[in-house]
């Protein structure tokens, strides 16, 4: 029941894979999966988190670097 | 009549005065030309006081008329203007001051050269030398300002002070003219050209103190409009005070009120940007802060949702559905061996019930010939004859002796 995801070798927009994420979680709470289609999708829902969190981090990095440029 | 005075009878200064005044009287009402170089009429005071300067002499005397023969005129005497006076001397004894008192102010000149003026402007304008669109907008922070002005005036000193206060880095490029007489026009054309070639002049200013009509003629000189026309470099014309509107004004891409003004209009005030710039930065810096900390909730929720946190929450489901089904095949299994166990006990039991096992146990024995017959009566059976004899536990090989017949079961 899974689809079959776009190519994900590269690393999708922060936007996209939020949206993903989203989904992922959705399809997982909302359950009726198999237990091979769960894991599937528990482990894209991981994959997904940490490309999030990498943006969100990265983000925060140049931020800050900004701000201590400036203050250094 | 000369007055007898002497160093041992000196005469007081009244007396003197009242002399002077009475000569002064002699000379009676005359007609006087000059130039109006200063015009001071200050409300509630009933009479103006104006400077007439003679057309060609540096020599100019005070004239004063009344309020309402001053405002009666029209056209209205401006500072600069040619005018012609009916006047009679007067001696002011309290100062000493002489002044001519004006019964009648006629104008000359003014009128005509006013008008002139306001020809050349329709014609330039005509020409669309004013044209608004032709406007060039000023740099905002430009790397030199050119400046023509006479050297060391006050106007020099305003533009310099203000713009090096609002921006102590400002450079300048001061091109010195005559900003008064005859040459005025040629020097400030050619300041004006000289600072255009400089590439690294952004902006020129020409700026001058205020004057009468007659003191900026050379700031409406059509040959200097023609030149402020052609130059590519941004021109501020600070010609003057407010009210002065010299045809510069009209042609300059910028028409600045005083010296001053000009300075704030070419260069800005570098602390205030300087902040501005802080608080934009201080701006933006927070909303990417903002959304940050916002998408970074929004993350942190979704990945703390149990089927991400904790996909055992999944695989605990199934766990326990599948102990859940393994007990249950399990008890259905027990149930059923046990089943069959009861069935099996109770074949058993009855299997045993008839077999002869619990005969034997009771003492019983079964006799059977060599050839395992159950040997169930006497007959057949001689002496010396091999029997085997099963008991409960086990067979008893023996020979026969001998038989003997048993009555009825009395014998038993």
């Amino acid at each position: 029941m899974a689809e079959k995801k776009p190519a994900k070798t590269e690393t999708p927009s922060y936007e996209a894979a939020r949206e993903e994420l989203i989904d992922v979680v959705r399809r997982l709470e909302a359950g009726g999966t198999t237990l091979e289609e769960s894991l599937a999708l528990w482990e894209r829902g991981e994959a997904l988190a940490t490309i999030c969190q990498d943006w969100l981090d990265g983000a925060r990095q140049r931020l800050d670097a900004a701000i201590e440029a400036d203050e250094g | 009549m000369a007055m007898e005075t002497s160093l041992e009878s000196p005469a007081p200064v009244r007396q003197i005065a009242n002399a002077i005044a009475g000569w002064v009287d002699r000379l009676g009402a005359v007609w006087v030309e000059g130039q109006v170089a200063q015009v001071n009429r200050r409300p509630g005071m009933s009479t103006v006081f104006m400077t007439l300067r003679d057309a060609v002499a540096d020599i100019s005397v005070t004239v004063t008329c009344s309020r309402t023969l001053f405002d009666s005129l029209n056209p209205p005497v401006v500072e600069g203007a040619s005018i012609v006076v009916n006047a009679k001397p007067s001696y002011y004894a309290n100062r000493g001051t002489i002044s001519l008192y004006a019964r009648d102010i006629r104008m000359v000149g003014l009128g005509e050269l006013l008008a002139r003026l306001e020809r050349r402007r329709q014609l330039l304008a005509a020409e669309g030398l004013f044209a608004p669109e032709l406007k060039r907008p000023l740099p905002f922070l430009p790397g030199t300002v050119g400046l023509v002005t006479a050297p060391n005036s006050a106007a020099e000193r305003d533009v310099l002070e203000n713009a090096r206060r609002r921006w102590p880095a400002v450079t300048f490029e001061v091109a010195y003219a005559a900003m008064q007489g005859q040459r005025s026009a040629s020097e400030v054309i050619e300041a004006v050209e000289r600072l255009d070639r400089n590439p690294a002049v952004d902006v020129i200013v020409v700026a001058r103190g205020g004057g009468s009509v007659e003191d900026l003629l050379p700031f409406s000189d059509e040959a200097l409009i023609r030149a402020v026309h052609a130059v590519r470099t941004p021109v501020v014309s600070a010609i003057g005070h407010e009210p002065d509107q010299p045809l510069l004004d009209l042609v300059a891409d910028v028409r600045a009120s005083t010296p001053t003004d000009a300075a704030k209009l070419v260069v800005p005030d570098v602390a205030e940007e300087q902040r501005s710039v802080t608080h934009a930065r201080d701006r933006v810096r927070g909303a990417v802060r903002g959304w940050l900390a916002r998408e970074q909730a929004g993350l942190d929720a979704l990945r703390s949702r149990p089927a991400l946190a904790d996909p055992r929450t999944l695989l605990d489901a199934r766990l326990a559905e599948i102990d859940q089904l393994r007990d249950r095949a399990r008890r259905t299994v027990g149930h059923s061996l046990d089943r069959a166990a009861d069935d099996i006990g109770h074949q058993r039991a009855r299997a045993r019930a008839l077999s002869p096992l619990a005969t034997l146990q009771r003492g019983y024995a079964v006799l059977q010939d060599a050839d395992g017959h159950v040997l169930t009566s006497i007959d057949g059976v001689e002496a010396e004859q091999l029997i085997s004899v099963r008991v409960a536990d086990g067979r008893i090989h023996a020979t026969t002796t001998s038989t003997t017949p048993t009555t009825r079961e009395t014998d038993g």
